[in-house]
């Protein structure tokens, strides 16, 4: 159906793609995969007319296409749903969904009850519940990534792109998503998609494409592969054999550095939760249980309504996040357009950032200094960066969200506070995290992570507490975790062990 | 019914025009207070009011425009200079009937806006840089037309212009209503959701199928055809030609234009824009009434129209920092939207 060969793209020294291809046949899901900054948006943003590519040539049913701009890329039938999203935050979500293909009516005037309707429709099919006159920038991510969806399949694409829509979703959406690509698949429709999550991969794709640094390095049916080979594939190394073992004795006399008791603050109903040092804490639970909300509260974002946090012995009364960082706190956030990363300030700039915090407003910074500290974050944390003076927009989704975990990181706080930190990290680099979580645990830093993704949870916690609407529907220790207690608890099911 | 209007009045205050309603509405009140509401009101002072002020009120709405696709035109005042001598000149010396002369101002208009709009769009000089070279290329324009301030404009149109339809309906409003109709409809067109796209984010824009570059240069010609009708509002006002004059009304509008609440791109309507107009033609309305009154009272209090600008532009200045105070409703909306987002699924879960 659509076929893209011996494509070259480089953005100035950087290269990001090198002779690369890539086909997708009618009916067909294909999954494309690959490391953080091996080029997959490159890929798409070429086919869907936002690059031009330095060379190669795409074809669509055995025709040859020039794409030269997203109108182009429309009238070819190619529909894309972007990483970095490409909804308008000030308009509304009906003006947003429907932003260039305006349904008219008379006199060239917008037929609004067809605008309406059209996007009833579609948001029904994804379960997305929203007013539709509400701007887009009041959303949650995961309903702004679900209407970025929407306004690709309005288009009614022959091919449908879709940059790792999947990253700030949660299993229940998830769901409703792939159902709907699967009916889409069963039309005749080609469907691209990118993913980080291997389990999506074995879950909807018949074939898979994975690349390399810029270079296609094999596509293959799914059902050929293994979880190794797909990991072997996209870092050239075999994975070594099993998980790295982790020495998890706990010591006796444990220090208690967080204690919440009863909180409540709007979503948070009712949560007592307890952290030790050099512990790892996961919170899971489906989407808006109020996860987001309880870290927040922690850091001092929020105020409690009513009950307390007790940190290193000391009820706290934060104003602000200030507060929670100058007492040793670090805080990681998915969202990374929206609270992490300084889109037009340098990587190096960013990396910096954490650090400057921390400091004395007034503290002189030397180049040197600065220069430094990011190389050091960079090559310890293997952020894949052109140049540290370019813009930290400039970096693949995946290495943006590492120079922002390395941020923190290396700050070394007494609490670390993640808010779903590896959405869009690829599973090599996201191993990587987690055992550079580990060894800072070792060394004394308590953990907190929420996650959307219960394998994640699984492997890097100590214990997990489960959200469920606003209060903790079970306790999980590292002895009895398993994937079907983790979900039961999550549906509201109490499991046993529930409380410390 | 009741929950309705409540619903409405809820969205009116988190709208962007809510900011310039509420300066428009202090300067209103202030107006009637100081003249009595029966004056105030009357035929007669509205028609002044308008006729005196229709063409800062259409080039605002003109910049308003602007200042959604996320550009603006500082020449804009010297571009109604510009149909002011057109349309004095060709009747005056090459016998072009009045109805025709007007035609040509209009097109002359639009031909200088997509200069403009050529510099911005195509060329991507930012448009702060490119209308203000553009406004000395207008001025030199003028001056070639006409080299001083002269000619006429017969008494049938400009009295028209002073006129009062009906007895009270100010034919200088309608010519402002007019503009107002046409920017309801034109608002509701793909352009009309377009601007906004391209204001916000062109790149967005872009990525939706729009093209920046075309929607920039038709927001300039938007632009153009209603500082024609400016143009000619401002000289039947004055009925005669003058090559170099309101200048000031590029950075005037655009003043107007931030005081009603209007941000760079994307956010913001027409009528954000009329509001600040309002607020600032009210002001200086009521501080040349009130000096007035006390020069009328107060056996020989004299002033000069110094101070009388003086004070007029310090409670301008007053206004501006109001923005900031009645903005922070429309602030915390957006405060409010933001947390949501922090707080991820919480309105997600509570609307399903
Ligand atoms: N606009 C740009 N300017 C400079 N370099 C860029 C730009 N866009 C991408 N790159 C570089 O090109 C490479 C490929 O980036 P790309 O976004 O395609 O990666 P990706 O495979 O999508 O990664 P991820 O999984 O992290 O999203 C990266 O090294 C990135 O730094
Ligand atoms: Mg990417």
């Amino acid at each position: 159906m659509i076929s893209i060969k011996g494509v070259n793209k480089s953005f100035g020294t950087v290269v990001a793609l090198k002779d690369a291809r890539l086909e997708v046949k009618e009916g067909e899901i294909m999954a494309l995969l690959g490391s953080n900054g091996s080029g997959k948006s490159t890929m798409i943003k070429i086919l869907s007319g936002l690059y031009n590519p330095n060379s190669g040539s795409v074809e669509i049913d055995g025709k040859k296409v020039k794409i030269k701009s997203c109108v182009d890329a429309h009238n070819e039938g190619i529909a894309t749903a972007f990483q970095d999203l490409s909804l308008v935050p000030t308009m509304t979500v009906i003006d947003n969904l429907v932003l260039g293909i305006e349904p008219l009516g008379k006199f060239g005037l917008l037929n609004r009850v067809k605008a309406v309707r059209m996007a009833k429709d579609i948001l029904d099919r994804l379960g997305v519940v929203c007013d539709m006159d509400a701007y887009v920038q009041t959303l949650p991510m995961s309903t702004q990534s679900m209407i970025e969806v929407a306004k690709a399949i309005l288009l009614k694409p022959k091919v449908l792109l879709l940059d790792e829509v999947t990253a700030s979703l949660h299993h229940d959406e998830i769901q409703l998503l792939f159902n709907l690509v699967r009916e889409l698949k069963a039309q005749g429709i080609a469907i691209l998609f990118v993913t980080h999550r291997m389990g999506e991969v074995f879950e909807l794709s018949d074939r898979v494409t994975i690349m390399r640094s810029g270079i296609t390095v094999i596509d293959e049916d799914t059902s050929k592969l293994s979880m190794d080979d797909i990991v072997y594939y996209m870092t050239g190394k075999r994975p070594d054999a099993g998980k790295a073992e982790i020495n998890l004795e706990m010591k006796e006399e444990r220090e208690l550095i967080l204690d919440v008791k009863n909180l409540k603050q709007s979503k948070v109903r009712d949560i007592s939760l307890q952290a030790y040092k050099g512990e790892i804490i996961g919170i899971a639970g489906l989407q808006g249980q109020g996860q987001p909300t309880f870290i927040r509260t922690v850091l001092g974002l929020m105020k409690p309504e009513d009950g307390s946090i007790i940190y290193k012995g000391k009820q706290t009364h934060y104003k602000s996040p200030e507060n929670g960082i100058k007492n040793g706190m670090g805080f990681i956030s998915g969202d990374r357009n929206k609270e992490s990363i300084f889109q037009h300030r340098s990587i190096e700039e960013n990396i910096y950032a954490g650090k400057a915090a921390t400091q004395n407003i007034f503290k002189y910074v030397t180049v040197k200094e600065m220069k430094q500290f990011s190389l050091d974050a960079i090559n310890a944390y293997k952020i894949v960066a052109g140049n540290v003076k370019d813009p930290a927009t400039s970096l693949s989704g995946g290495n943006q969200q590492k120079l922002v975990v390395s941020r923190w990181i290396a700050l070394a706080p007494d609490l670390l506070l993640l808010d779903d930190p590896t959405k869009g990290v690829d599973v090599h680099s996201r191993r990587e995290i987690q055992q550079i979580l580990r060894a800072s645990a070792l060394k004394g830093m308590t953990v907190i992570i929420s996650s959307s993704e219960n394998e994640e949870l699984i492997e890097i916690s100590d214990r997990i507490y489960v959200f469920y609407e606003g209060e903790i529907s079970g306790v999980l220790k590292k002895e009895d975790m398993s994937m079907e207690k983790l979900v039961a608890a999550q549906m509201g099911m109490t499991s046993e062990g529930n409380g410390v | 019914m009741i929950e309705n209007i409540k619903n409405a009045i809820i969205r009116f205050k988190r709208s962007p025009a809510f900011t310039g309603f509420a300066l428009f509405g202090f300067a209103l009140i202030l107006n009637i207070i100081i003249r009595g509401p029966a004056v105030f009101f009357s035929a007669q002072s509205m028609g002044t009011l308008f006729s005196k002020n229709a063409p800062i009120i259409l080039v605002t709405m003109a910049q308003a425009v602007l200042l959604i696709t996320g550009t603006l035109d500082i020449s804009i005042g010297i571009q109604l200079a510009l149909v002011n001598v057109v349309v004095i000149m060709l009747p005056q010396e090459l016998g072009v009937s009045i109805p025709v002369a007007w035609l040509i101002g209009i097109l002359v208009s639009l031909a200088i806006s997509a200069v403009g709009g050529f510099l911005v769009a195509v060329l991507r000089i930012p448009s702060l840089l490119a209308t203000f070279a553009l406004t000395f290329v207008v001025m030199g324009i003028n001056v070639l037309i006409m080299n001083v301030p002269q000619g006429s404009v017969p008494k049938a149109y400009y009295s028209t212009y002073d006129s009062l339809l009906f007895g009270f309906l100010p034919v200088a409003a309608l010519m402002i209503l007019g503009v107002a109709l046409i920017w309801a409809v034109v608002k509701r067109t793909k352009f009309g959701k377009h601007i906004y796209a391209v204001g916000a984010d062109p790149k967005k824009a872009f990525a939706a199928g729009i093209n920046p570059t075309g929607t920039i240069m038709k927001a300039f010609l938007f632009k153009g055809f209603i500082t024609g009708i400016a143009g000619i509002a401002l000289t039947l006002m004055i009925a005669s030609g003058n090559p170099l004059q309101v200048e000031s009304y590029g950075l005037k509008s655009l003043a107007a234009c931030i005081i009603g609440g209007l941000g760079f791109g994307g956010w913001g309507s027409m009528a954000s824009g009329v509001y600040g107009v309002g607020f600032l033609v009210l002001i200086q309305n009521a501080v040349y009434y009130f000096f007035n009154f006390l020069q009328g009272t107060i056996v020989g209090f004299q002033i000069t129209s110094y101070w009388q600008n003086f004070i007029s532009d310090l409670i301008i200045m007053l206004g501006l920092l109001m923005t900031t105070v009645t903005a922070r409703g429309q602030r915390e909306a957006l405060k409010q939207g933001i947390s949501r987002q922090i707080k991820r699924g919480d309105k997600h879960a509570k609307e399903s």
